[in-house]
């Protein structure tokens, strides 16, 4: 088995534990490759990378040098506004001591060797931050022994800085070590592990300002997005989509009417075998315009599969009903004995339930493709998030190897999570594959809001148990919500007590890190979340939803017991036993989430004298996962208006510690995105389904966050050289309860729904 | 004795065919003079059917009463009127009576050319009978029986038409009495905004009251306006010549095409009816409200509002029609000042969100987009309910859902 | 029907039905792929171009109203995209994933052309009708500030004349 090989396999199965280690291992062979296919440099106008000069060097899988000394780095990740490739290119390129201005990052397309492909879970540059440090500090040491051989001096008397290997007065440039052959050296894994990293104060690139190299392509309108793929020949479809997600089946399609309509061709009704898109019928036509006239003309009669009955209440009613069942669901392994005995011994106990409402991505970009069959190969032209799932579905559904599908890679117009599910490329092919012509699927925004993987609605049922001194003896935290994992990668469900499988992503952030004593964290299922709709990943996924029960109900333990919401949460936030931390990447444990919310806090101006019906609020997280932890506090500042109940957000500050910061105005962006994401779920979005379809279809009912609404943002970053982990979520879900709990602070009315209506507000006065 | 004179009025000979006089016979100051009338006329707006050859008719009008459609006005022999001498071309213009002597319908607004002089209906003449001619035959009128036995016009004539000459009047300027002849004649103003009685002749008592049409409103154009800012000299001199005002918007629908005529008059005669129209609104008597209307409207604007229309104006609507605390801009149409909002019946706030304006009509080069296949009719009722309330203190518009569906449904354009 | 117009200065034509969605037109006929395709109703602003120097949303702009017109793109914007919007919205790294900026670009440059000196109010107003799924509010808000500033006459303000 060849290193490429074992390198892919290390990193394709579908396993959890490669989710979260992916590409983490493998070996570097060095000597010379070349990669046909590299599919887009966000730099250059129209994306499409120019071709290497003269030999290049192309030490193993991440980069090459050709000899101009252009250094291109190969970017497995999606770039869907995280500026992904400049931040991982400038980790590789540090330890390469390369001259930045030579990088060019190379977004690639699928191919079995790249391993695992997968963005998202705020993980891209935690996971490859020890991949490309060894793969530069590797080529560094090779390229030094090749140049000074070059030079005639032993490596030991040269250094590397700026793209050139250095010994005294003389230098020789990267390029030119290419163009005469390069080094031929190999590292084995082993080595590669033991390989001595640059100390953090020789960084040159890390955690410097930089320009991201996707930018310029943005302002002019010279980057390529899915939705911008073309090639001759190619026709437009636009779905007709059945009245479920699951299960529907096409009866008959009238089109008569539609004959009318210049450029319409035909009417298409997929067969799909994977069974991702039951009951999609294409209409096709020679142009979009054309397309979407016709579709409006064509009647098709379906029967529906389940769930077009059901509406959101009933899918919250179940929730409920199964929190209430004490065999439902699956418990966590949180190293703790059974709490219910201390509830009953309990000097008093607090317990409320939370809600979250159904939410959409609305990604501005409606999900596409654009496929068609060239030389044996059926090339998929599309944005997407995970292409390491979509795949072995693809060829399930065209009945062909997935060795002979690729996914070529564009820009994203927005991801979320919502290109994590990549279905929307099954019809495209399908229908490729069925008229032998190019054919470009477009959604429309109500045809993409339809068959959204939406954030699924969930309920939360939280208690605590409290000694006679106010002190917490116990916790349980039961969150029911459909579960994406469970319908999209089963593979991938985590294991938790008794045997049981569980969907990570759907209840992550229950397990935080504040000591409670004894403690009980159990999901629950919705199987009729599951079946009726299909749910989906949006950013901050499970922490979006518990978060918001933890973080409401902390504050809501802290006034039962009479303390202060801070002093209550730093007291528990002792950094003992499990919540101690860790290496790597959970170093400090709770005291560095004490550490960001003491810090928020005091930016805030906590205890502070507001006017009145104002107030401070806090929120608290650890990120997405424990062993991945990003610690981020946030406080807001609110304005409540006690007549109409509407809320006006004045300011929020947030304090993140994510370690070491890569790209330090990459990593602010991110955080001011996913901090206004949790105001926008907070105050401005939701929606809820009615007869088996999400009510809100378009900007004309659905409200995202405007310009209009945005409060003042105070984001600062601990200093800190620790594990570098994700920026793209945690401070997404620490938000909403901030405003909570601030309009707790400001007015006393508790909200436990959200979004957070004016109503709600209004009604929580009135009690 | 009634029924005598009503059959000698109704009774019309037909005027002798010529043969088409040669364009040289014509002189070119005059023709080209022509020319300027029949846009200030705006002739082809009624005499060129849609994508059809300039003034060769067919263009379809549609009447309370059925649909009429215009005749051929190319001087061709057969189908236009190449035949027609000028005392032919005369009374047809003033008497509405054509040369075969067959009554013409009142859509023809000649009880208003009734007033042109002698060398407007020469100049209008030389200008028709040097076009290029089309042969084209109009379609079919729709009117029902009895309404389509062209005899019986003599009797809506002897009913209500009252030709008439313009005796200038002395108490006025020169100015304002040209202004009047063009409004009240060649302009035919009052066609569209004064209201008709129930067999369709102006109701002259209520002169300018304003009045549906072509199912827009024309609004008043005397003092009964609703606009916050009155209608000046200045503000009908920019639309008229312009299309664009600072305080009234810019021009669509039907009246798109009148202001397109009546700029290519020489800029004196667009002031003399804008003369002529601020007298009649009185503006002058309420120029000194004018800052504090404009203050008003743009702090209602300025505040805005909350409900449930809110968050759809300030994504559709806001980023083209704020204007900022330091006052108006005439490419950002303030609503708030704008008669749509004001009017009694929403018609033609709704028309414009529905169907937008192109870039031939309202300001010139620039479109208002149709959020017609974009809203619902829930959303645009939502939006006009909204704009009523804020922008406004009249009372809100009733069954808006049910207007907005009626004029998504009749308006030319409509799926 | 022929709809004639001009985009980014030069002479196009058009035979498809009038109300086609002229941003179909841009993107699919005239292969200016720069403004984009979000919601289809007029209300992100993805779509937004100029017509007549006044920005407008393509997507529910019948192409025949633009007939006589003349339109600018994105990609008409500037012929180095050097204009003092685009420069500022590099120098500050506006974009995120960048689909909704093409339309922000062209909406900003607008909004300078009427209001050279905004304030937060008119920013609001006139930028609500661009949504940002990223969220890049706060640093479009910065961006349109600088440009404002970048692009405000040289001359001092008092000097006498």
């Amino acid at each position: 088995m060849s290193r490429v090989q074992a390198l892919a396999e290390a990193g394709h199965p579908l396993s959890r534990r490669s989710f979260l280690v992916a590409a983490t291992g493998g070996a570097l062979a060095f000597g010379f490759m070349r990669f046909a296919g590299a599919a887009m440099d966000p730099a250059v106008p129209g994306n499409t990378p120019a071709a290497a000069l003269g030999p290049e060097f192309a030490p193993g899988l991440w980069f090459s040098i050709d000899s101009e000394g252009t250094v291109s780095v190969n970017i497995i990740r999606a770039e869907m506004g995280q500026h992904v490739g400049t931040a991982l290119a400038r980790i590789l390129a540090d330890e390469l001591e390369a001259d930045w201005q030579r990088v060019r990052v190379i977004y690639v397309d699928t191919d079995p060797k790249w391993g695992l492909m997968v963005t998202g879970g705020s993980w891209s540059v935690w996971q490859t931050f020890p991949v490309f440090s060894r793969a530069g500090a590797a080529g560094r040491i090779a390229l030094i022994e090749a140049g000074a051989k070059l030079l005639g001096v032993s490596p030991a008397q040269c250094t590397a800085r700026a793209g050139k290997v250095i010994a005294g007065s003389r230098s020789i440039a990267y390029g030119e070590i290419a163009r005469r052959g390069g080094p031929a050296r190999s590292f084995s894994a082993e080595e590669l592990a033991r390989l001595p990293l640059k100390p953090v104060a020789e960084r040159r690139l890390i955690g410097r300002p930089t320009q991201a190299l996707d930018i310029a392509r943005k302002v002019d309108g010279s980057g390529l997005y899915g939705i911008d793929a073309k090639v001759p020949g190619m026709v437009y479809a636009r779905p007709k989509l059945p009245p479920t997600r699951n299960g529907a089946k096409v009866v008959s399609i009238d089109d008569h009417a539609a004959r009318a309509v210049k450029g319409y061709r035909q009417c298409l009704a997929l067969d799909d075998p994977s069974e991702t898109v039951p009951g999609w019928v294409l209409v096709i036509a020679d142009s979009y315009p054309a397309a979407l006239r016709a579709s409006q003309l064509v009647q098709v009669q379906w029967t529906a599969g389940p769930g077009a009955d059901v509406s959101e209440p009933q899918l919250q009613d179940h929730a409920r009903t199964l929190i209430d069942r004490a065999d439902a669901g699956v418990r966590l392994d949180v190293g703790s004995e059974d709490p219910a005995p201390l509830f009953q011994s309990a000097a008093s106990t607090v317990e409320q339930v939370y809600t979250t409402a159904t939410v959409l991505h609305f990604q501005l970009e409606p999900v596409n493709a654009l496929a068609f069959e060239k030389d044996g190969v059926m090339e998929i032209h599309t944005g997407n998030q995970w292409q390491s799932l979509i795949l072995p579905t693809l060829a399930k559904a065209l009945g062909r190897a997935e060795t002979s599908i690729v996914l070529r890679t564009y820009l994203l117009g927005g991801g979320f999570g919502r290109r994590l599910n990549g279905d929307y490329t099954v019809p495209a092919a399908l229908a490729a594959k069925a008229l032998g012509v190019p054919v470009k699927l477009v959604l429309t925004r109500e045809d993409d809001c339809h068959f959204d993987s939406v954030r699924s609605p969930s309920v939360q049922r939280v208690r605590m148990a409290f000694g006679a001194d106010g002190e917490v003896q116990a916790m349980e935290h039961h969150a029911c919500a459909g579960w994406p994992t469970q319908v999209m990668a089963g593979a991938l469900l985590s294991k938790g007590l008794d045997d049981g499988r569980y969907d990570p992503f759907a209840i992550a952030g229950a397990d935080h890190w504040y000591d409670v004593g004894r403690q009980l964290v159990r999901a629950i299922p919705n199987d009729l979340a599951n079946s009726s709709f299909r749910p989906g990943w949006l950013r901050s996924v499970g922490p979006g939803w518990t978060n918001w029960a933890l973080e409401s109900f902390m504050d809501e333990a802290a006034h039962h017991v009479r303390q202060d919401p801070l002093a209550f949460r730093l007291k528990l936030l002792n950094g003992k036993g499990r919540n101690a931390g860790s290496a790597p990447s959970a170093v400090g444990g709770a005291l560095r989430q004490a550490e960001v919310l003491r810090r928020a806090a005091q930016r805030a101006g906590w205890g502070s004298a507001l006017p009145k019906d104002s107030g401070l609020g806090i929120g608290t997280s650890f990120g997405q996962e424990r062993d991945m932890p990003t610690w981020g506090a946030c406080v807001a500042r609110v304005r409540v208006d006690r007549a109409s109940g509407k809320v006006t957000v004045e300011k929020l500050t947030i304090v993140v510690d994510a370690g070491t910061i890569v790209d330090p105005d990459g990593a602010l962006a991110q955080t001011q995105g996913a901090a206004l994401w949790g105001l926008s779920m907070a105050l401005h979005e939701g929606t809820e389904f009615v007869n088996g379809q999400v009510r809100d279809a378009n900007l004309n009912t659905y409200t995202p966050l405007r310009i209009n609404d945005v409060p003042a943002l105070d984001i600062s970053f601990v200093d800190s050289a620790e594990v570098p982990v994700g920026l793209g979520e945690p401070a997404t879900t620490i938000v909403a309860p901030a405003i909570a709990n601030a309009i707790f602070a400001a007015v006393g009315a508790r909200v436990r729904d959200l979004p957070i209506t004016a109503a709600a507000v209004r009604a929580a006065l009135a009690t | 004795m009634v029924a005598g004179a009503a059959l000698a009025l109704a009774w019309r000979p037909a005027l002798a065919p010529i043969a088409p006089p040669p364009a040289a016979s014509f002189a070119a100051p005059q023709i080209a003079r022509g020319a300027v009338l029949a846009s200030a006329g705006y002739c082809a707006t009624c005499h060129t059917a849609k994508g059809g050859q300039p003034y060769a008719g067919g263009y379809a009008m549609e009447t309370p009463f059925g649909v009429i459609h215009s005749t051929n006005i190319t001087p061709d022999v057969e189908t236009g009127i190449g035949a027609w001498s000028e005392a032919a071309f005369g009374r047809a213009m003033r008497e509405g009576v054509a040369r075969d002597g067959s009554h013409l319908f009142p859509a023809f607004p000649y009880e208003h050319f009734s007033r042109l002089s002698d060398d407007d209906i020469a100049a209008l003449y030389a200008y028709f009978m040097t076009r290029p001619p089309v042969q084209a035959e109009a379609p079919r009128n729709t009117l029902p029986f009895p309404l389509n036995v062209r005899l019986l016009q003599a009797g809506w004539k002897l009913l209500f038409f009252r030709p008439q000459r313009d005796e200038p009047r002395a108490d006025r300027s020169a100015e304002w009495n040209r202004g009047a002849y063009l409004a009240e004649g060649l302009a035919h103003c009052g066609a569209c905004h004064t209201p008709r009685n129930a067999l369709g002749a102006e109701r002259r008592a209520q002169a300018y009251a304003g009045a549906a049409i072509d199912h827009w409103i024309a609004p008043p154009l005397d003092a009964s306006n609703p606009s916050p800012v009155a209608w000046d000299v200045d503000e009908l001199v920019a639309y008229l010549s312009t299309g664009v005002t600072r305080y009234h918007g810019t021009v669509a629908g039907p009246m798109a095409a009148v202001t397109r005529g009546i700029a290519q008059l020489p800029p004196e005669d667009i002031r003399a009816i804008a003369v002529y129209f601020a007298d009649l609104d009185g503006a002058a008597a309420r120029a000194d409200a004018t800052p504090a209307a404009v203050a008003t409207a743009l702090a209602r604007s300025a505040a805005g509002g909350d409900d449930a229309g809110a968050p759809l104006y300030a994504a559709a609507c806001a980023s083209c029609h704020y204007n900022g605390a330091d006052g108006v801009n005439p490419l950002r149409p303030e609503l708030a000042l704008g008669s749509a909002v004001h009017l009694d019946d929403p018609t033609n706030l709704i028309q414009v969100i529905l169907f937008g304006i192109d870039a031939l009509d309202g300001a010139p080069g620039v479109v208002m987009p149709a959020f017609g296949r974009a809203l619902s009719d829930a959303d645009v009722a939502r939006l006009a309910a909204y704009l009523r309330a804020t922008r406004t203190d009249r009372a809100p518009w009733p069954d808006l859902d049910k207007k907005v569906a009626q004029v998504r449904a009749t308006a030319p354009g409509a799926e | 029907m022929t709809t004639r117009f001009t985009i980014n200065g030069r002479a196009a034509t058009s035979e498809a039905e009038g109300d086609t969605p002229l941003l179909w037109i841009i993107r699919d006929d005239l292969g200016l792929t720069g403004t984009k395709f979000g919601c289809g109703i007029g209300m992100c602003g993805a779509c937004t171009v100029h017509v007549g120097g006044r920005a407008t949303r393509a997507c529910i702009t019948p192409l025949a109203a633009v007939d006589g017109a003349a339109v600018t793109t994105i990609e008409g914007l500037d012929p180095q995209a050097a204009h003092p919007v685009q420069q500022v919205w590099r120098e500050l790294q506006v974009p995120q994933c960048g689909y909704c900026q093409s339309g922000q670009i062209m909406q900003t440059v607008a909004l300078l052309q009427d209001f050279p000196q905004p304030t937060d109010a008119d920013i609001d107003a006139v930028m609500a009708g661009s949504l940002c799924r990223c969220m890049t509010y706060v640093r479009i808000r910065e961006a349109i500030k600088k440009a404002a500033a970048a692009m405000a006459p040289a001359a001092a303000p008092g000097a006498s004349s």
